[in-house]
């Protein structure tokens, strides 16, 4: 009796297993009739002329833009919560409140920098309000991953270099910092994923759906990969197969990030010993 | 000649009373041994020495420790030179992630106190006196985690030496080790002691009769005896130490 209830129960574990499978293969057929469409020769053609270039590269500068504001911010953040800041209510609150911050949805924190970015600050809609925007949402990661990398590494570690008479900041910078470089790298790579794909954030605050040519400052409005499908499809009204060739560019970018993180983290894992 | 001066020294690590009313001198060129049960406050001790007591959040020091005639807690010490000149080594033995060369080139280089050609005399004088040079010298580039745990403690020991230390603090430093590891660290205890003022932590009683020259028994927190290692061991004072030495707790 108990033997048949077993397989009942397991039969139904089963069901999300199935429904996982179905969705893996339905994506994949998508993402192989995306790459039928695709023309090897559009990535590196101006979109006037019916190419991609400007939406990769204006995808690529958002990116890069976000995570060079995001990294310096959340690695210095980390570093400072980890070793220096004295634990107590201040702190939990601090935690509690990066934690809300990777919470807050992303059209929120995207009308939040356009009133505050493009209006407030009066940087109109661009590339640097795009940064700081997207930046937001990288922040939380980044400090996450930072911090978890700071813990990681071994006391033993800092109580050498202290014990030789190094001062603290010293410390944090030649033994905490190289030590724990690998998990940082690892959480900005994974905060740039987090965003690569990011709409709703860029939708109002930094992107257009033609430019001409690329932007030549952080001042000007961009093209972007998730924007030109969302606006191709909702107010355009094309039909999804033609837009096909985008989604398909803007996953490999989102897929490729995280797999370089994933295989950075095991390349480093395996060069320090101390982390087994 | 007196080195190290403990007057009334008391400890509280997160509340608790680990060190009370500590009074006793080491002397300079003689190995000190401190031994006793574990949670007797030996480590807390030996901290107090180089103050990384004070890298715990909690930590309370009451009383006077006079290193050369100065008390290291009057509030002028320079806490980053008080270590230099105290070197320590763990119970584990902790390389910096790092190839041997750098290890022992670290203290040197945060110093400022050599570069290039003096800064590589100064690693391999240190790596001698620990006798590890001729283990290594082809391969100083390696990482340190490549060596064996006897030799990354003597890598240890002479990443303390490189930066000209007069007192050598050593916590537990062989309860890691094998036995022949031990016996070579003892020897290079013995040596050290020629050159420098040895402080060392043991729960090993045999240990502290074979390298010490001077040894303090500690019990829950308190001196119970200090002398000369051949008279406590031979003419114990207090019945306290007399059951430790002969095991019958530990």
């Amino acid at each position: 009796m108990s033997k048949v209830r077993e397989k009942v129960l397991f039969a139904f574990l089963g069901i999300p297993t199935a429904i996982c499978l179905g969705v893996f293969f339905w994506l994949a057929s998508v993402l192989l009739s995306g790459f039928g469409t695709i023309k090897w020769n559009l990535l590196t053609a101006s979109v006037l002329n019916g190419g991609y270039l400007e939406m990769i590269v204006g995808s690529a500068y958002l990116l890069l833009g976000a995570a060079g504001i995001a990294s310096p911010v959340g690695v210095l953040a980390a570093i400072y919560l980890v070793e220096y800041a004295p634990r107590g209510r201040l702190t939990r609150v601090i935690d509690q409140a990066i934690n809300n911050l990777a919470g807050v949805p992303s059209i929120v924190i995207g009308l939040f920098g356009y009133t505050f970015f493009c209006r407030q600050l009066g940087l109109g809609i661009s590339l640097a309000a795009g940064w700081f925007t997207l930046s937001l949402m990288m922040i939380p990661i980044v400090i996450r991953g930072t911090e978890e990398a700071v813990r990681m590494v071994p006391n033993a570690f800092k109580e050498a270099a202290l014990a030789l008479g190094a001062s603290k900041w010293r410390t944090v910078r030649s033994i905490t910092a190289p030590s724990a470089a690998p998990g940082i790298i690892t959480s900005i790579l994974l905060g740039i994923a987090r965003v690569a794909g990011e709409t709703a954030a860029i939708l109002f605050t930094s992107c257009v759906l033609v430019t001409r040519g690329l932007p030549k400052s952080p001042f000007e409005p961009v093209m972007a990969l998730a924007f030109n499908l969302f606006v191709k499809i909702v107010a355009l009204g094309e039909s999804p197969d033609k837009v096909f060739g985008i989604a398909f560019i803007l996953f490999l970018m989102v897929i490729s990030l995280a797999a370089a993180a994933t295989a950075f983290r095991i390349y480093y894992r395996r060069r320090q010993p101390w982390l087994k | 000649m007196v080195k190290v001066d403990i007057r009334q020294l008391n400890v509280w690590l997160k509340g608790n009373h680990v060190l009370k009313d500590i009074t006793l001198t080491t002397k300079e060129n003689a190995v000190t041994a401190i031994m006793g049960p574990s949670g007797c406050g030996k480590t807390t001790l030996l901290r107090a020495i180089n103050r990384m007591n004070e890298i715990i959040a909690g930590c309370r020091t009451t009383g006077e420790l006079y290193i050369n005639g100065r008390n290291i807690y009057d509030g002028e010490t320079n806490v980053y030179e008080l270590r230099r000149s105290v070197g320590m080594v763990f119970q584990k033995p902790n390389p910096l992630p790092k190839s041997i060369f750098e290890n022992v080139a670290f203290g040197v280089k945060i110093h400022k106190m050599a570069n290039g050609e003096s800064l590589a005399s100064i690693v391999e004088r240190s790596l001698k006196e620990v006798a590890l040079w001729e283990e290594v010298k082809e391969r100083l580039n390696d990482s340190a985690f490549s060596l064996s745990g006897g030799q990354q403690q003597r890598l240890c020991i002479a990443r303390a030496l490189a930066v000209n230390p007069e007192i050598i603090l050593l916590d537990e430093p062989c309860s890691a080790l094998d036995p022949i590891a031990t016996a070579k660290i003892e020897a290079l205890m013995r040596k050290l002691a020629e050159k420098y003022t040895v402080i060392i932590v043991t729960h090993n009683v045999q240990q502290a009769a074979r390298v010490s020259d001077y040894v303090a028994f500690l019990y829950l927190g308190e001196l119970v005896e200090y002398g000369p290692t051949k008279h406590v061991f031979e003419n114990p004072q207090s019945k306290l130490t007399e059951r430790y030495l002969t095991g019958e707790f530990g």
